[in-house]
C-alpha cells in the first residue's frame, strides 16, 4: 500500500499523542494526583491509531481501559479528560465515573463497563440502531485478550454475527490477562481472530506494533462492514510494556521477551520510517512533541484548578 | 374494555410501537412465537422483523445490546423470559443499566425496559419461580415496576417505554389470564405513586405482585372478623411512594408487608427498616413480614403452595397483630 505524506504524518501524530498521554498519566500517578488506578497502554498505541484512522462522522465507539488517550482522537478535549481523571467537576461525569469512563456521547462514545466484557454487547446494540436507521456507519469496540475469555463476549459477537450488525471487534492482544499469559488461559493461537470462523465472520491478525499493518487490516475490514457485510474481528498483536496497573512490577514475565517486544516500539518504528522517507524532519518531531506537552500541561493545570464535586451533588446524574 | 393482564401488557407495547418508531422489541421467542405466554402475538406481523426480533438465548447480550441501542436513540423494550434469568445478566443490569448515566454523565440516557415474567406458576421449579425485585432494590439507578392488575400493568408499561431511565418491569405469571375492565382511552401511570387498593382503618397491608390479590382476599375475611385492613400496592418499588404508605400508617399504626420473594433480605426487610426509621412513633407494634419461606421454591405442588403465602397466611398474621 502506498501511503500519502498526509496520512503517514497523521498516524505518527496520533501515535505520538497517545504515547505522550500515557507517559503523562504515569507521571501524574507517580505524583499521587490520580485517585484511582491506571492501566498503561504504552506499547499498544498502534491498535487505536491504526483503526481509528478509518473512522467516519457518525460512527460509534466502545473504548478500552488502556490507551484512554484515544478518546482525544475522537474529539474529547484534554481538559475534560484530565478533569475526569482527577475526579473533578469539569470531567464528563463530574468525577463520578473516573478515568475509565471518559466518554462523550456527542462524539459517538457509548460508555465503558468496569466489569470487562459486559459492554461488548453495548456495541452490538449501537449496531442495531445503525442498522435500523440505515447508512454506512459502523461501531468500533475495543477489548483485550483477557476479556475474550468472558461469556458475554461470545454472546455479543454471536448476536452481532447473527444479525449482521455493522461492528468491528478490535482485540488488543497484549499477551497478558493481568498476570496470566494468554497462552495459559486460551487454547488457540489468536484468541479473537481464530474464533471468527465459528461465527462465520472475517477475522484478521495484524502486527499491533506496526500502525500501517493495523490500518490496512482495519481499512479492508471496515470497508466490508460499511457495505453491509456484517461484523468482523481484528486482533492486534502487541505487548503490554508495563504491569497490569501502575504499581504492578510484572515480575511474572520474562524480561528477555519483554525487551524483544519493546524493541518493536510502534512509535519509534513510525518515526524512523517517516525520517527515512523524508516525510518529516527531526525539528518537526521536536515541535510536535513540544506542542503536545504544552497541551498536556495546560489540560492538567485546568483539571487541577477545576473544583472538587460538592457532596450535595452526589445524587446528580443517577436518574434522567 | 375487558382485557386480561397479559393482553394489557401486549396492548401497551403495540400502542407505544405505533406511537413511536424508535420503540423496538427483542428477546427470546418474541417474534413468530409471540413470547411463551403469547403476549407479543401479532407484533412481528404488524411491525416487521426489523422492530420485533428473536434473539439467541443470550441474556447478557439482550441487556447489553438494549443499553447500546438506548444510548444511541432507540427505545428498546427487551424481554428476559423469566425473571430468574435476570441473574444471568446481573452485571449488565446492576452495573451497566443502573450506573451508566452516573458513570458517564448527563449526556447519557437509557430509555430501555427489561420485561420479565416472575413468580410461582404451579410446579415451574426452583429456577423458574422466583420474585427478584428485592435483589434490584439494592441497585441505585434502576426503576422497578411490579404491577398487580391489568390497569396498572398497561399504564406503567407505557410510562416505562416513554421513560428515559432503565426500567425493570416484572409481570406475574399467575396474573396473565386475570380479566379486568380498563379504560378504552389512553393513560399512563407515573412511577412512585402507590395505589390504595382497599381503604381501611385498622392495619396497613403493603402487598406486591400476586400478594395484592391475596391481601385483598385476606382483607375480606378479616372484615367479617371486625378488622378493617387497608391494602396498598406500591406498584413501583423504586421509586417507592413513602408518602402514601406513611399516611396510611399514621392512620392505622400497624403494618404488614406481604411479598412472594424469600423472607430474608426481601422487600419486607427493607420496608420494615425504613418504616421503623421514619415512623417509629406511629407504630403500635413491630412491622410484620409475610413472605415465601427461605427455601428454593419446590416443584411439588403441595410444597410449593406451602412455601408461598396465601390469603389465609396473611389473614392469620394480621389476627396475630391484634391478639
Amino acid at each position: 500500500m502506498a501511503y500519502t505524506k498526509e496520512l503517514s504524518r497523521k498516524l505518527y501524530r496520533d501515535l505520538l499523542m497517545l504515547r505522550l498521554f500515557e507517559k503523562r498519566l504515569i507521571d501524574l500517578y507517580a505524583a499521587g494526583k490520580i485517585p484511582g488506578h491506571i492501566h498503561s497502554g504504552i506499547g499498544e498505541e498502534a491498535a487505536f491509531a491504526g483503526t481509528l484512522a478509518t473512522k467516519k462522522e457518525g460512527d460509534y465507539f466502545k473504548m478500552s481501559h488502556r490507551d484512554i488517550g484515544a478518546s482525544s482522537l475522537l474529539g474529547v478535549s484534554l481538559e475534560t479528560m484530565f478533569a475526569e481523571i482527577l475526579g473533578k467537576t469539569a470531567g464528563n461525569s463530574g468525577g463520578r465515573g473516573g478515568i475509565n469512563h471518559i466518554s462523550e456521547l456527542s462524539r459517538g462514545m457509548l460508555g465503558f463497563s468496569g466489569t470487562l466484557g459486559c459492554d461488548i454487547a453495548v456495541a452490538a446494540g449501537a449496531g442495531l440502531t445503525i442498522q435500523n436507521r440505515g447508512g454506512d456507519n459502523i461501531v468500533y469496540v475495543y477489548f483485550g485478550d483477557g476479556t475474550t475469555s468472558r461469556g458475554p463476549v461470545h454472546e455479543a459477537i454471536n448476536l452481532a454475527a447473527a444479525w449482521k450488525l455493522p461492528v468491528l471487534f478490535v482485540c488488543e492482544n497484549n499477551q497478558f490477562a493481568i498476570s496470566t499469559p494468554v497462552s495459559e488461559g486460551v487454547p488457540v493461537k489468536n484468541t479473537a481472530a481464530d474464533r471468527a470462523p465459528a461465527y462465520g465472520i472475517p477475522g484478521r491478525v495484524a502486527d499491533g506494533t506496526d500502525v500501517f499493518a493495523v490500518y490496512e487490516a482495519a481499512e479492508e475490514l471496515t470497508r466490508e462492514i460499511r457495505q453491509g457485510g456484517g461484523p468482523a474481528i481484528l486482533e492486534c498483536k502487541a505487548y503490554r510494556w508495563r504491569g497490569h496497573f501502575e504499581g504492578d512490577q510484572a515480575r511474572y514475565r520474562d524480561q528477555t521477551e519483554a525487551d524483544r517486544w519493546i524493541k518493536k516500539d510502534c512509535v519509534q518504528k513510525m518515526e524512523t520510517w517517516l525520517l527515512e522517507k523524508k516525510m518529516i524532519t527531526e525539528t518537526e518531531i521536536e515541535e510536535m512533541r513540544a506542542e503536545f506537552e504544552a497541551k498536556l500541561d495546560a489540560a492538567v493545570i485546568f483539571a487541577e484548578n477545576s473544583p472538587e464535586p460538592a457532596p450535595e451533588t452526589i445524587y446528580d446524574y443517577l436518574y434522567a | 374494555m375487558l382485557v386480561t393482564y397479559g393482553q394489557a401488557i401486549g396492548d401497551a407495547m403495540k400502542e407505544e410501537m405505533r406511537r413511536d418508531e424508535a420503540v423496538v422489541l427483542f428477546g427470546e421467542d418474541v417474534a413468530e412465537f409471540g413470547n411463551i405466554f403469547g403476549l407479543t402475538r401479532g407484533m412481528v406481523e404488524e411491525f416487521g422483523k426489523q422492530r420485533v426480533r428473536n434473539t439467541p438465548i443470550s441474556e447478557t447480550a439482550i441487556v447489553g445490546s438494549a443499553i447500546g441501542a438506548a444510548v444511541t436513540g432507540l427505545r428498546p423494550c427487551a424481554e428476559l423470559m423469566y425473571s430468574d434469568f435476570t441473574m444471568v445478566a446481573f452485571s449488565e443490569l446492576f452495573h451497566c443499566c443502573g450506573k451508566w448515566r452516573y458513570m458517564h454523565g448527563p449526556e447519557y440516557k437509557l430509555p430501555l425496559v427489561i420485561r420479565s415474567a416472575m413468580g410461582s406458576s404451579f410446579g415451574a421449579g426452583a429456577e423458574h419461580s422466583n420474585c427478584v425485585e428485592s435483589l434490584f432494590m439494592h441497585a441505585p439507578g434502576l426503576i422497578i415496576a411490579s404491577p398487580s392488575t391489568a390497569y396498572d400493568a398497561k399504564g406503567l408499561l407505557k410510562e416505562a417505554i416513554r421513560s428515559d431511565n432503565p426500567v425493570l418491569f416484572f409481570e406475574h405469571k399467575q396474573l396473565y389470564q386475570v380479566k379486568e375492565e380498563i379504560p378504552d382511552e389512553e393513560y399512563t401511570i407515573p412511577f412512585g405513586v402507590a395505589d390504595v387498593k382497599r381503604r381501611g382503618t385498622d392495619v396497613t397491608i403493603i402487598a406486591v405482585g400476586l400478594m395484592v390479590r391475596r391481601a385483598l382476599e385476606a382483607a375480606e375475611k378479616l372484615k367479617e372478623e371486625g378488622i378493617d385492613a387497608e391494602v396498598i400496592d406500591p406498584r413501583t418499588l423504586a421509586p417507592f411512594d413513602k408518602d402514601t404508605v406513611f399516611e396510611s400508617i399514621r392512620k392505622t399504626h400497624r403494618v404488614l408487608v406481604a411479598e412472594e420473594s424469600n423472607k430474608t433480605a426481601g422487600i419486607g426487610a427493607e420496608l420494615a427498616a425504613l418504616i421503623q426509621e421514619e415512623q417509629y412513633d406511629e407504630l403500635d407494634g413491630p412491622v410484620v413480614r409475610v413472605a415465601a419461606l427461605d427455601v428454593p421454591i419446590p416443584y411439588n405442588i403441595a410444597l410449593e403452595r406451602f412455601a408461598i403465602p396465601d390469603a389465609e397466611d396473611i389473614a392469620a398474621a394480621v389476627r396475630a397483630m391484634f391478639a
